[in-house]
């Protein structure tokens, strides 16, 4: 007897007792879809890190190096910094703006009363800060080597900055005030995120030529620098170096240095986020099985209820292996359905946890979706076997004399 | 020589205490195109020897030739194979998939034959209308009553057409009036060609074969031909 009749077996007798069919199905429906949304959160959640990683830029170093001394290596780490042009993209000092009122002005609009955002960041770097920092101008043009050459008042605005001050207005050529200081607005960087959590944003910045350091902080020291370097390898070369350097600079009694990369972050969430996939997964699998084993006590029952229809179908010619097909067919059918339900439940849950956990749409992948529901299958052909070589091997004569 | 049984042994838990000989040597020989009827007291061995003569069973000992064929060593597939087309059944109790509406019911064994859908409905259709039933084809058997159940039961058996028609007590659940018209449908199915093996404990439904086979205790005790007898 051919599959696709064993199937139409299968499917007809499934129907013939739908009430408990959805109730057997129910473990392997909730167990797919738990499966589906768990794994779909985290690996959205990852997703979300990695974006937000990657708009900050990779391959980045940050480095940071204070004395307490007075002893300035600004310029010498400055230097060495540049020195690394084999292994570096580019290099920018990246002090932040200390000084009175500080917050970006214009006219009488405070970008510090940003209400999405709050006070801007304000940071003092080069013309290589927007490559180290992954930037790029929307509006106008980048600070350029000559502005910091020069020590123009000029300033980028990031664009919640902009879109905070100056709104739908051309903000290229007006002026914007730094406590009391006056600098140009000569561009706009390009919007990285609509906001990636509340309270805070990438685009909530302004940039002005670092020279202005005396002027601004009233200070020549720089503590802070971004590298910028070529490759996953190179970062992980230019750290060690430039952790040899400063180690060498800097006697750890009177002064402090970190030299850091996110591509570690990187790693260590790509692997936990690993880790919490198995782990969700794995919960979610073991209620899968718990769905398993409901299939095959349902599929018992089912045996022994139909043990005389069982007989019937020895008697006029069915053999073992006919049995044996249907039941496990009528398992696995069970089981698919069931499964379809899953990822249906499993879709509606990765939308509503997306929303709610992450606000973003979130979808449930292809493959996962696909894997789930052979799963489900598997899962019904691996319970279902018990209960129809059971079937299978009932005594024709005595299936027919029980009742 | 269609049917040869050869000192056939059915023996339950031998050699221990509760021993039980259901058959004890049984030789018996039926010819193609006869009318048996098997009579026999509850527990004289008339189910186990329909249940062997059918393939649902094997004998402990002894031979069963089935159309010149050895059947007492077949596999599972050879005998389902043999009763899927040598042997049609009709039992007591009906004995009709609940689930499955008269004709799908009729249509089961050519399922089991892998007869395509079309050529089953035809095939089905025409045994039902053999027991006058085609009318009936949608209802379930919980629709029907016990003679037409039993009805759809014969149509079953010969929807296959099979050379072998086995009756195991076919008017038992039945009153006397539906029970005739059981056994009426039993003789046409005889009058064209099959061979039909009645089993009953009435000696009234036994006088109405041509040949009357009496089992007691395991054994025969009398076969006789039964034509020309007081219908």
């Amino acid at each position: 007897m051919s599959i696709s009749r064993s199937m139409k077996m299968a499917v007809k007798s499934i129907l013939s007792n739908k009430a408990r069919t959805v109730l057997t199905m129910l473990g392997i429906i909730i167990g797919i879809a738990a499966v589906m949304t768990i794994v779909s959160v985290v690996q959205g959640t990852n997703r979300r890190s990695m974006e937000m990683y990657e708009s900050q830029g990779t391959n980045k170093i940050d480095v940071y190096a204070y004395q307490w001394n007075g002893k300035d290596i600004s310029q010498k780490l400055y230097d060495y910094c540049l020195s690394l042009n084999e292994l570096v993209a580019g290099v920018t000092p990246n002090m932040g703006y200390w000084g009175a009122g500080g917050s970006v002005k214009y006219m009488a609009a405070d970008a510090a009363n940003n209400p999405d955002y709050g006070a801007p960041q304000v940071a003092l770097g080069s013309d290589q800060y927007s490559l180290c920092n992954n930037f790029t101008i929307a509006e106008g043009r980048d600070l350029s080597y000559l502005d910091v050459k020069m020590y123009n008042q000029v300033i980028v605005l990031g664009a919640a900055v902009k879109d905070y001050l100056f709104q739908y207005q051309n903000p290229i050529g007006q002026r914007v005030t730094l406590g009391a200081n006056t600098f140009e607005v000569i561009g706009v960087y390009k919007a990285k995120d609509a906001g990636f959590s509340q309270g805070w944003s990438l685009d909530n910045i302004a940039v002005v030529p670092y020279t202005l350091n005396r002027m601004l902080n009233n200070s020549t020291m720089i503590e802070s620098f971004v590298v910028k370097a070529k490759s996953k390898a190179a970062t992980t070369e230019a750290i060690t170096r430039l952790t040899g350097f400063l180690s060498g600079e800097i006697d750890p009694n009177m002064g402090y240095f970190n030299v850091y990369s996110q591509n570690e972050w990187m790693d260590e969430n790509a692997s936990a986020t690993k880790m919490y996939s198995y782990v969700g997964g794995g919960v979610a699998g073991i209620s899968l099985l718990v769905g398993g084993i409901g299939i095959m006590n349902i599929m018992l029952v089912t045996v022994k209820e139909r043990t005389r229809e069982i007989g019937i179908r020895r008697a006029i010619g069915g053999s073992r292996r006919t049995i044996l097909v249907q039941f496990l067919l009528e398992a696995a059918v069970v089981c698919g359905v069931g499964g379809l339900f899953g990822l249906a439940l499993g879709l509606v849950g990765t939308l509503v946890a997306g929303k709610l956990m992450l606000e973003m749409v979130l979808m449930p992948g292809v493959a996962m979706s696909a894997a789930a529901f052979a799963f489900s299958v598997a899962l019904g052909l691996v319970f279902g076997i018990y209960p129809a070589v059971k079937a299978a091997w009932l005594q024709p004569v005595e299936a027919l004399r029980s009742e | 020589m269609l049917i040869e049984l050869a000192n056939v042994y059915k023996i339950y838990n031998e050699e221990m205490e509760n021993e039980v000989r259901a058959l004890n040597g049984v030789s018996l020989k039926i010819d193609r195109g006869e009318f048996v009827g098997i009579i026999g007291a509850s527990g004289s061995g008339k189910s186990t020897l329909m249940n062997i003569l059918g393939c649902l069973d094997l004998p402990t000992y002894g031979e069963y030739y089935l159309n010149g064929r050895d059947v007492s060593e077949l596999s599972d597939r050879k005998l389902s194979h043999v009763r899927s087309r040598e042997v049609g059944f009709i039992f007591q109790g009906f004995n009709l998939v609940e689930a499955l509406s008269a004709l799908e019911n009729v249509e089961l064994p050519l399922v089991y034959q892998g007869v395509s859908s079309w050529r089953r409905r035809e095939m089905a259709g025409d045994a039902l209308e053999r027991v006058g039933l085609l009318e009936r084809a949608r209802h379930k058997p919980s629709e029907m009553s016990g003679g037409q159940q039993q009805r759809v039961a014969i149509a079953r058996a010969i929807s296959t057409n099979p050379p072998i028609i086995m009756a195991d007590e076919p008017t038992g659940a039945l009153d006397t009036k539906t029970g005739k018209v059981v056994l009426e449908i039993l003789s046409s199915i005889h009058r064209d060609g099959a061979t039909v093996l009645l089993i009953t404990h009435n000696n009234d439904i036994a006088a109405q074969t041509e040949r009357l086979v009496r089992i007691s205790d395991g054994v025969i005790i009398e076969d006789r031909d039964n034509r020309g007898a007081a219908p």
